[in-house]
């Protein structure tokens, strides 16, 4: 999964040498940086939170939050990945300050009765909507399915680091994934109540 | 195969296609895939379904903020706030010294207390026994709805704990306030009340008449809402008089307070006066043991004062005794030859006053004739407007930085010059009239008491997103919360300069506060109108 598509081009060795560079309080290389990863964490944050005002005080709370911390990330790890991380522990918590866990803690996927999906039916699905419609439904989903798609298929978030974010065990983080699938499509289908599903959608610690 | 017609189920196909499962369990998916053409046909859709997802989350087709250009900088405004909470801290001083103390001094001479200024304020049950009750709750409605607006406002940064520190405050201030009295005996006149002589109210007497005579002895204190009163009885409290014709020649060991047409006094007051009143006269019997405060068109003083006379008066004539200090501002004064002032005489006014000779005064009276506007010359003048300046610029700071949204949104908005203008001199009109209106209603009270306190606060704030628009303006678009710190220093520096210009400045002034206000409105409208989708 290549997380470089929705950030910056920058290479490694620049990415590096950019880092340090603002860790030794450059604030010429601090605007570069920013320039190369806040229109795509702006995107992140447009896909999780309700409204575009919102996504752009996340996006400048989240670089103040990076440049205070860029002291404790680990140069071995991928720099987006911890750039994703922070930026989505930011949205959660203002979506869980907002919502106070709307979402019931659900662990079971014995509760969660899914209909097996006909194949045709999914592929009309994805040619009859656009990108802006998908996101659109997107916005309807509970919070934790949100958070769990954009993590997974926007931030290219693995299993262990989204169980994290969501604190969730990994083990239940593949049935939010589904569920959150499925609800999206009723979303777009306009076949199912996405709001009544909504308690079912948590997951557990 | 967890299905019991022999297939996969679509969480398994999930896994696999996101390389979940342990490597035993990926060799069966594998293997039953390359003979079930229903579960091949099933991974497939899954798998293009997880590529649409990708394609659509990340795709590019939404514009990116202007401001999202700009790198938020760490510390940027650590200048700013020393400087803001200096500047802050100055006018604090400067209001404090310069404002603040000297009336509350002069309110503590002239027997001022926090205690019957409520009982003034309040007349706790001058109309109805349950009023008590009513104005508990609307209070309560008032404050829990400010409350509310103000925790609204602030979600945002409610982790904050200065943002709680902030409304518990304000409410348990609120709630600190010190309860009226309210005991009292209450009469209506039909069309008069008549205390005779000899009778006495041993509570306050609250009385509401067209006319009102009080001969008999009031314990507490008297509070009256009548056309005509007279009062010869012995108050043992206050009088509190809002009356056309007031006339008090009863022994008063409080104080009086009147807000009367007509305003005479031929007895003793123990304590202080005060009168706001187009005609007063404190004949010859008239002694007064406090401070005589009085905002009056024509004042007569023939009798006593123990203390000090503090007068706002178009014409006032001195011919009895003043133990302390006189301050008269006005247009004319006359001391006459039987004045006796014990204290210092400072009258400002636009005549010289006339004084006998015979008069004795303590020192010689002295005279300020004032100049008519700002006295440019004065630094004084320009301390007061750097300290206006930096108060203003302290509050866009706060904006800023707890709302930057907000704050480049409003500024944004201040581009469109003639709908903010516009919707500006709408709101600048219509607000406080639709609040007054609502307001009538006693429920109506929890809405129109915070609208008018919003539209106060939006007043000031207008010059702050024209001053930051301005700045903009003129030193192009910044990078960053401190470039934008700059340039709302400079905006309001230049809007405070063009506001000192003579005559110019007032409309300068108005059209800022118009267009700001105009902005902010357009502002929140945008914002609250926004749509809850997460992905336009």
């Amino acid at each position: 999964m290549d997380r470089q598509k929705t950030t910056g081009k920058m290479s490694n060795a620049d990415l590096a040498e950019v880092l340090s560079q603002v860790r030794a309080g450059d604030n010429d290389a601090w605007g570069e940086l920013y320039r190369q990863y806040a229109p795509a964490i702006f995107r992140f944050c447009r896909r999780l939170l309700p409204a575009r005002e919102d996504a752009e005080d996340a996006t400048t709370e989240i670089f103040m939050k990076v440049r205070q911390k860029l002291g404790t990330y680990d140069s071995s790890r991928p720099f987006t990945a911890w750039l994703y991380k922070v930026a989505s522990n930011h949205c959660w918590d203002t979506l869980r300050r907002r919502r106070i866990r709307q979402d019931l803690e659900t662990g079971d996927l014995d509760t969660l009765p899914l209909e097996h999906p006909d194949p045709s039916q999914l592929e009309r699905l994805q040619t009859e909507h656009t990108s802006k419609e998908v996101r659109g439904g997107l916005a309807q989903l509970p919070d934790r399915a949100r958070m769990a798609l954009v993590l997974r298929y926007f931030a290219e978030m693995s299993y262990d680091e989204i169980a994290d974010t969501l604190g969730v065990r990994r083990a239940f983080v593949g049935v939010l994934l589904l569920r959150a699938r499925h609800q999206l499509r009723d979303a777009l289908s306009g076949s199912g109540d996405v709001s009544t599903q909504r308690a079912s959608a948590g997951g557990a610690r | 195969m967890n299905q019991s017609d022999g297939h996969f189920d679509e969480m398994t196909a999930l896994l696999y296609l996101e390389e979940q499962l342990d490597a035993g369990r990926a060799s069966e998916v594998r293997a039953h895939v390359g003979t079930c053409a229903a579960c091949r046909e099933l991974l497939h859709a899954l798998e293009t379904e997880g590529v649409w997802l990708r394609e659509a989350l990340s795709a590019e087709d939404e514009s990116i903020p202007a401001r999202m250009i700009a790198a938020p900088e760490r510390g940027a405004a650590h200048w700013g706030w020393i400087a803001a909470f200096g500047l802050g801290a100055g006018g604090a001083y400067t209001l404090w010294s310069g404002f603040v103390e000297p009336w509350l001094t002069q309110a503590s001479q002239a027997g001022f207390t926090q205690g019957n200024l409520l009982t003034m304020l309040f007349f706790t049950g001058a109309f109805w026994k349950g009023w008590d009750s009513m104005r508990s709750l609307t209070e309560f409605l008032a404050v829990a709805t400010l409350g509310t607006v103000a925790m609204w406002l602030l979600r945002r940064h409610w982790q904050r704990f200065t943002a709680i520190a902030f409304v518990a405050g304000g409410l348990a201030c609120a709630l600190a306030l010190p309860q009226p009295v309210a005991a009292a005996d209450v009469e209506r006149g039909n069309p008069s009340y008549t205390l005779a002589a000899g009778q006495e109210v041993k509570t306050d007497l609250i009385v509401t008449a067209e006319r009102a005579r009080i001969d008999g002895d009031v314990d507490g204190d008297l509070i009256v809402f009548c056309n005509t009163v007279s009062v010869s009885g012995h108050i043992k409290g206050d009088i509190i008089a809002f009356s056309q014709e007031l006339r008090v020649s009863g022994p008063v060991d409080g104080n009086v307070r009147s807000f009367s047409q007509a305003f005479t006094l031929n007895s003793t007051v123990g304590k202080n006066l005060m009168s706001w009143a187009q005609a007063a006269e404190l004949d010859e019997k008239a002694r007064v043991g406090g401070t005589v405060t009085m905002g009056v068109t024509n004042l007569v003083l023939n009798g006593s004062v123990g203390g000090d006379l503090l007068a706002l008066a178009h014409s006032a004539e001195i011919n009895g005794s003043l133990g302390h200090d006189v301050t008269i501002r006005g247009d004319q004064l006359t001391i006459g030859s039987t004045a006796v002032i014990a204290g210092q005489t400072k009258f400002t006014g636009t005549h010289q006053p006339d004084v006998s000779a015979s008069a004795k005064l303590g020192s010689p009276v002295q005279v300020t004739i004032p100049k008519r506007g700002p006295n440019y010359s004065g630094i004084r003048y320009y301390w007061h407007q750097v300290m206006f300046w930096g108060a203003s610029f302290l509050l866009g700071l706060v904006i800023l930085l707890l709302a930057p949204g907000f704050f480049f949104d409003t500024v944004q908005a201040s581009k469109r010059i003639g709908a903010a203008v516009g919707f500006g001199a709408l709101f600048l009109f219509a607000t406080p009239i639709a609040a007054i209106i609502v307001c009538i209603t006693i429920v109506g009270l929890s809405v129109g008491i915070p609208a008018i306190l919003f539209y106060g606060v939006a007043l000031y704030c207008a010059k702050i997103f024209v001053g930051a628009w301005l700045g903009e303006k003129l030193l192009g678009a910044g990078v960053g919360i401190g470039a934008a710190i700059g340039r709302l220093a400079l905006g309001l520096a230049i809007l405070r300069a063009l506001s000192m210009v003579p005559y110019a400045g007032f409309w300068v002034s108005l059209l800022v506060v118009m267009w700001g206000l105009g902005a902010v409105v357009l502002s929140l409208h945008r914002r609250m109108g926004a749509p809850a989708a997460v992905a336009a």
